[in-house]
């Protein structure tokens, strides 16, 4: 194939693009359904690909409110577990002024025969 | 030309063209060929590449580490000793926006910006309550003025907080126009504050100690990582088509450790160190009998002056080693009734003024129990009770005189020769001076078996108790019972012992009773009155001085003022008849003129612990069985009027019922059932009549 050859391949595609025949010229209508497969498989690989961002996306958010919970919960259980101890005890009831004190004997216990 | 000849010209025409178009070809390949080569020469030698270039061709993704949530340390009941959790630093960009607002030249958005500064500072001042409204807003404005980018509003605030101030004005507005900056640290909570602060531990950096060094393999975790890459909302995501380590957060440790024990153990020693000055700290060891599971570790101590605060400062219980004292006379003891050379406590020696020969002191005791008993001969219980170095001095000479290394292989079967194995580590190594010792003298013998020559723990030497309480049988102490993930049991550490029998339980049963004897009769009669009785020793030892306290003196146990640091201590078991806990407390002075005795502050101590537990388990009480009956008041009892009813047994409602059926009149106190009466029943009353009776 010699240069002029192509160069008039070129030029005929320019004219045919110009006058809107070059899909007629290649004979695109034969390959119509693959064209159409194509473009939908396309659009239906773009629209996963947002899919896909959406859901990373929300998942990293609830992650994210998830680790705040945890932070939450733990500094909740630090401040509770403070309280649980019997001198703690012992000190609030003193600043409340309350006549209640630690027992001076063990509980009676109920047991089984 | 013929047609023929005309081809061939054309032909030739065309070869040449060809030679000509290959030729340039060929040229221009050349050329590129050598320009890829010196291309290449030039980037690997002095080419480098622009950063905007790089930031053309760099993937908009980035790696990010995640780091593990360390592991909690819980007690035995799963309470929380330590946990993880951020905490956060405040910072303000006081610069923020000011160049823009000079810009536009209009003073309105600078003087906006402004008020809202001042209004976040009376914010702050009423959250945080550590500074004035004026002196935050000073703060921000004056930063603002010298261009302060990173000026400090708070340390350390948790996340609660965190999401208040971030709706404060100004602050609400972000970090391009309110400046707001946060930067997140995981911190370590400590929800009991100093309580079992030293057996807990810490890791900082370098830093390492307790249960936090120990088992930070089991605690911290592995990081992990993964790549992130920006969507077309900006919004970083995972990038799944990147490699991802996922993170594993650090497993918890469950402790042997009761917070309640460890809570009493400690205000009870608190109280004790607190009451007096001269006093520089104080231990405790709660050790259960049958396992050898440590249920509390208390290691307060002041620091160079009593002014100091008390803290966990040092774990004194795995590191001082020391010369106990009198408390290792149960040692000597031990060793002798399994020997058979003590066959009864009642067996006697002589008194010999308190001498026992070959340099030995005198001891004086002896001398006061002569004047007070007219006896010439001494009892080994009442030696024991009374704590006499010379009944201890003159029963090892006598017995393991000629070979003293006997008595050694029984120190060294207690344990008492080694660092044993334990859940910190860090536990100071014994010296003991044995027969073929650069330091043995000839009265090592007899100061060892009263509690001198010989350094230990005080751990060696609740370990040791324990195995009395225990029968003999010698359990290894331990921390750590279970190593657990997300609730669940991955690795248990069961009891294990560290000599299966170190005596018969016939020896520690008589040993037993020597300890008991000690607090009914002997140097530890504080504890008699305990709510659960206590078996144990005392012991008063003094401690050996560092050169620079010395300040000169040549005794290594006093200073040039001839003061003397002391340490008492009293270890010992109870419930006595059927240990469950071991225990041991000991004291140690700053330099003193005064001694410091185990039967004393101790001992106080211990009763406060063992009262306290008493109260605290039900176990120690009386049961009342569910099958208990409760009398009640039948149909058909007969209520004769002027005649008081016998109500005893009665509920209070059956009571009221029979005496006012009687015409009587009642009164009662108390709860429960009628447990007395006054008039008595069958007695003859009035009218009206007032019948007592008592609820119990």
């Amino acid at each position: 194939m010699s240069v002029s050859t192509v160069w008039q391949a070129i030029r005929n595609s320019f004219r045919a693009l110009r006058e809107g025949e070059f899909l007629l010229r290649i004979r695109a209508d034969k390959y119509y359904m693959h064209i159409m497969y194509l473009f939908l498989l396309m659009w239906v690989t773009i629209l996963l690909s947002l899919q896909v961002d959406k859901t990373l996306t929300k998942a990293g958010d609830n992650q994210a409110a998830i680790d705040q919970l945890r932070i939450h919960h733990a500094e909740k259980e630090a401040a509770l577990v403070k309280l649980h101890s019997a001198s703690a005890a012992e000190t609030r009831l003193k600043e409340l002024g309350v006549n209640i004190a630690l027992p001076q004997e063990p509980a009676t216990v109920i047991k089984k025969k | 030309m013929s047609r023929r000849q005309s081809e061939i010209q054309d032909t030739i025409e065309n070869r040449d063209r060809i030679h000509v178009v290959m030729f340039f070809l060929s040229l221009l390949f050349m050329i590129l060929g050598i320009l890829i080569l010196v291309r290449i020469v030039h980037i690997q030698a002095s080419y480098t590449v622009d950063d905007r270039v790089i930031g053309l061709f760099r993937p908009s993704v980035q790696r990010h580490v995640e780091h593990p949530v360390r592991g909690k340390i819980l007690a035995t009941d799963g309470r929380p000793l330590a946990i993880s959790a951020p905490l956060y630093d405040i910072y303000m960009d006081c610069t923020v926006r000011k160049a823009e607002y000079a810009e536009t030249g209009k003073d309105s958005l600078e003087r906006v910006w402004r008020n809202k500064a001042k209004e976040l500072a009376a914010c702050l001042s009423a959250e945080f309550k550590d500074k004035s409204a004026d002196a935050y807003a000073q703060a921000i404005l004056g930063g603002r003025d010298k261009g302060s980018k990173y000026l400090r509003i708070q340390k350390n605030v948790d996340l609660s907080t965190l999401e208040k101030v971030k709706t404060f004005p100004l602050f609400r507005e972000g970090p391009y126009t309110g400046g707001f900056i946060v930067e997140k640290h995981d911190e370590r909570i400590y929800p009991y504050d100093t309580l079992a602060r030293r057996v807990i531990g810490y890791v900082k950096e370098q830093n390492r100690i307790g249960l936090e060094s120990s088992f930070d393999a089991e605690l911290h975790g592995t990081e992990g990582y993964e790549w992130r890459r920006v969507t077309d909302n900006k919004r970083w995501v995972r990038d799944l088509d990147s490699a991802q380590v996922r993170v594993i957060d650090g497993n918890d440790i469950r402790t042997t450790i009761n917070v309640d024990f460890q809570d009493i153990a400690d205000k009870a020693l608190r109280a004790q160190i607190q009451a007096d000055d001269e006093v520089r700290a104080g231990i405790c060891i709660i050790m259960e009998a049958k396992t050898g599971a440590i249920r509390a570790m208390v290691n307060l101590s002041r620091g160079d002056t009593p002014q100091t605060v008390l803290w966990e400062r040092e774990n004194l219980c795995l590191r001082e080693v020391g010369e106990q004292g009198s408390v290792m006379k149960t040692v000597t003891l031990v060793s002798l009734v399994e020997d058979g050379y003590v066959k009864t406590l009642d067996q006697t020696l002589p008194t010999n003024n308190g001498f026992v020969p070959g340099g030995y002191n005198q001891d004086v005791h002896i001398l006061d129990y002569q004047r007070e008993t007219g006896r010439r001969d001494i009892s080994v219980m009442h030696g024991f009770e009374i704590s006499s170095n010379y009944v201890f001095t003159w029963l090892a000479e006598t017995y393991y005189g000629k070979k003293p290394q006997e008595m050694f292989d029984h120190i060294y079967s207690y344990r008492f020769g080694e660092a044993f194995d334990f859940d910190i580590s860090g536990m100071g190594t014994p010296v003991v001076n044995r027969p073929d010792s650069p330091g043995w003298s000839k009265t090592t013998l007899g100061t060892t078996a009263y509690g001198y020559s010989v350094a230990v723990t005080p751990l060696h030497v609740a370990t040791f108790y324990n195995a009395i309480a225990n029968k003999g049988c010698m359990m290894k102490p331990y921390l750590v019972e279970s190593v657990e993930k997300d609730g669940k049991v991955i690795k248990k550490f069961e009891p294990s012992a560290l000599n299966s029998s170190i005596c018969s339980p016939a020896t520690a049963d008589t040993v037993t009773r020597a300890l008991r004897a000690v607090v009914n009769e002997g140097t530890a009669t504080r504890l008699k009155s305990a709510k659960l009785p206590v078996a144990g020793k005392t012991g008063t030892a003094r401690v050996v001085l560092s050169p620079k306290e010395r300040q000169g003196s040549s005794d290594p146990y006093s200073d040039a003022y001839g003061r003397k640091k002391f340490q008492g201590t009293f270890v010992g078991f109870f419930p006595a008849d059927e240990p469950k806990y071991t225990i041991l407390v000991t004291v140690y002075s700053y330099p003193s003129h005064r001694n410091f005795y185990g039967g004393t502050k101790p001992a106080l101590a211990i009763r406060e612990i063992v009262d306290k537990l008493y109260a605290l388990d039900g176990e120690w009480d009386a049961q009342i069985k569910h099958t208990g009956t409760v009398p009640v008041m039948e149909k058909d009892v007969e209520v004769a009027k002027g005649v008081v009813p016998d109500v005893k047994g009665f509920g209070l409602k059956d009571a009221l019922y029979a005496i006012e059926a009687a015409g009587m009149h009642c009164q009662y106190e108390g709860t429960g059932h009628v447990a007395s009466q006054s008039p008595a029943a069958g007695a003859k009353a009035t009218d009206n009549q007032i019948v007592k009776i008592t609820l119990k």
